[in-house]
């Protein structure tokens, strides 16, 4: 038990220096691309001015709100401990909006969109795999060059198809949004069904995606485990199938956890392509358009939720197996 | 004549592959063994004799299939019987297995109570969990295993205390015979020792009326048990008394066999150890003679022919060859003279 402390005591350790090493580069690497971020704010406000010495009061006032009139060591030392008080300063480019309020706006949509589909997903993905290892013959057959087929198709390319057929050609659901552009967001009976009709294209596109690669990977490991050395003894000894089928799936199915806790944990950065593709007003839509903007904070932000959602997912991963295998948690202990 | 635990007669049991062809793996085989001998099987890779310890359960799954032939265990007929039906009644209860492996014999996520809870209730279906520790942990007592394997998880036991909590676990129903496939073959020699001790323990306590030990370790088997039956490709070519099938073999191969052997017995001693030249043939298509033709050093034309029965040879003892069984003897001792 005092290994197994030690060791997850030690992972911390790493984590927070992980976290340290990405806060800063988070912080730095935006910052370094070339440009000018408030330039360009101001040349699109001062549009049909003339007046030289006004355009130059108001960059100058704007570089003093954002801050960008600092060294950039200055800077960071602002930014953290203005972190440190939950503040991550205004957007540039949405500015007068602060980032925590451009965040808390589409990371909802991110979450509600990415959360079901990759449960979903990894559920139907094990469940056709598990089938396919069990049954064999023409299931098998089928569903194995399929789900290769599905997972090596880019997440952009599967979007792009679904998009081509049930939005443009079949004309069934709509092509982009998060909901129809003629509603405002309530809880009226409209407005949530428009909701449900464009979640569907960004849903099962990342559902597809998802399903072809864990049917593959739940597919092997289970033939492998179909051949463990156990499952004959267990056979021989006159256990039922069908207990024996729930040790193999269970067995076969740590692998898969960590495809679950890392698909999760990868959830934002995942949900980019597909978001983006059809204009879906999350995280990862935000994403684009701070990197576009060079939207220093609001880059900084996101990336920072990002490295923190891969950190927790992966010391979620650890604690999970060893309550999953014990083989791994006694690898912990040692 | 003791009681017959296990009669076998003319079982046959093939494998298909995955390309439709049919392999014959255990052709024909015959045995007996009565309560409170055991018998050994021995022969080299690839004879068919994990594939016998396969078939003589009576319960076959892909890519194993039966063909004819008849397992009797305590006069029941089980060959004729629903697979769900041999699984209740007999798996664990009439016949017990050992596999090859015991080392990746047991669920690596389970702890070892669970899976011998799993393997009552497969039998027993009202039997609280109480009932099940109890009598696990008597067992274990009995047979000299510490009662804290029961809560521990396979990856928390050495390899010797592996292998002999399965064999534990195979004899909790106290079935009339036990099936060990190779089964101290992974270990060290002192976990040998141990495994080899506990299941002649078993016999001698009556937990299990008899045994059959499979092997390619012949000189295990002279120590072990009371028969030994060679066998080649897939038939059976000598049955005897395991004295006798060390010390005066008759079949040309279990000579080879016993001559590639150290017997650290007075008489064999300081002798050469011989090798039997060539590989087995392919059962796809065995040959249509004898299946030994091609190694043999005495083989003649006619052997090529037509299939070799196995022919009585006095005193239990049997063997599959044209020749009679003086000469061959003979052959034997003057070439072990040589040597």
């Amino acid at each position: 038990m005092k290994g197994y402390r030690n060791y997850f005591a030690n992972k911390l350790i790493w984590f927070g220096i992980t976290l340290v090493a990405a806060f800063v580069l988070n912080f730095f690497l935006p910052r370094l691309m070339p440009g000018n971020p408030v330039a360009a704010i101001v040349a699109r406000l001062a549009q049909g001015m003339s007046n030289t010495a006004g355009v130059q009061a108001i960059y100058e006032q704007y570089a003093k709100l954002f801050g960008t009139d600092k060294t950039m060591l200055e800077q960071f030392f602002l930014y953290v401990r203005n972190v440190f008080r939950g503040d991550f300063g205004y957007s540039f480019s949405q500015y007068p909006r602060t980032v925590a309020d451009v965040i808390r706006a589409s990371i909802w949509w991110t979450i509600f969109l990415q959360f079901p589909a990759i449960i979903v997903g990894w559920v139907l993905g094990n469940t056709l795999g598990a089938m396919a290892a069990y049954r064999k013959g023409g299931f098998d057959k089928v569903l194995l060059p399929v789900s290769i087929f599905v997972s090596s198709l880019p997440a952009f390319g599967m979007a792009v198809i679904l998009l081509v057929i049930f939005g443009v050609t079949l004309k069934w659901l709509p092509t982009s949004g998060g909901y129809g552009y003629d509603l405002i967001p309530n809880l009226s009976w409209s407005f949530i069904w428009s909701v449900i009709v464009h979640y569907q294209l960004p849903f099962w596109s990342i559902v597809l995606i998802t399903i072809g690669g864990q049917a593959i990977g739940m597919r092997s490991m289970a033939i492998y485990e179909l051949n463990a050395d156990y499952v004959k003894y267990s056979r021989f000894m006159g256990i039922k199938d069908g207990k024996i089928v729930r040790y193999v799936f269970r067995n076969a199915m740590l692998p898969q956890v960590t495809g679950l806790a890392l698909a999760v944990g990868t959830m934002v950065g995942g949900a980019l392509v597909a978001e983006i593709i059809f204009s879906y007003p999350g995280l990862g839509s935000t994403i684009l358009t701070a990197v576009l903007g060079q939207d220093y904070p609001l880059i900084s932000a996101t990336t920072l939720i990002v490295t923190i959602m891969v950190l927790i997912a992966n010391f979620v991963i650890e604690i999970i197996y060893g309550f999953l295998d014990p083989r791994i948690k006694a690898a912990q202990a040692d | 004549m003791g009681n017959a635990v296990l009669e076998v007669n003319e079982l046959t049991t093939k494998y298909i592959t995955r390309f439709g062809e049919n392999i014959y793996a255990v052709d024909h085989v015959s045995l007996k063994v009565e309560e409170g001998k055991s018998l050994g099987i021995a022969g080299e890779s690839g004879c068919g004799k994990s594939t016998l310890a396969l078939s003589l359960m009576g319960y076959y799954f892909p890519p194993l299939y039966y063909t004819s032939g008849q397992i009797i265990i305590d006069g029941q007929n089980i060959s004729g019987m629903d697979p769900d039906e041999v699984r209740k009644a007999i798996l664990g209860k009439e016949i017990a297995y050992i596999p090859q492996s015991a080392m990746n014999a047991l669920n690596p996520t389970q702890r070892i109570i669970n899976f011998i809870e799993d393997v009552i209730e497969a039998h027993k279906p009202y039997a609280t969990k109480k009932e099940i520790y109890d009598q696990a942990k008597s067992l274990f007592e009995v047979l000299g295993l510490p009662a804290e394997v029961l809560n521990k998880y396979p990856v928390e036991l050495s390899g010797g205390m592996k292998q002999r909590t399965v064999i534990a676990i195979s004899v909790i129903l106290s079935p009339q015979i036990l099936i060990a496939d190779e089964p101290s073959s992974a270990l060290d020699v002192t976990s040998q020792k141990m495994v080899i001790k506990m299941l002649r323990n078993l016999m001698d306590s009556g937990l299990i009326k008899s045994m059959i030990f499979i092997t390619h370790e012949l000189p295990l088997l002279y120590n072990v048990t009371d028969d030994i039956m060679v066998m080649y490709a897939g038939q059976i070519v000598e049955k005897a008394g395991a004295h006798e099938m060390v010390f005066t073999p008759i079949h040309p191969y279990s000579q080879g066999l016993m001559g590639s052997i150290m017997v650290p017995e007075s008489g064999l001693r300081d002798k050469k150890l011989t090798a039997i030249p060539g590989v087995p043939p392919n059962l796809k298509n065995p040959p249509s003679g004898c299946r030994f033709a091609e190694r043999c050093k005495y083989v003649m034309p006619e052997c090529r022919v037509t299939s070799i029965p196995l022919r009585d040879a006095g005193g239990g003892r049997a063997y599959r060859c044209i020749l009679p069984k003086e000469f061959l003897m003979e052959a034997y001792e003057r070439e072990r003279g040589e040597r």
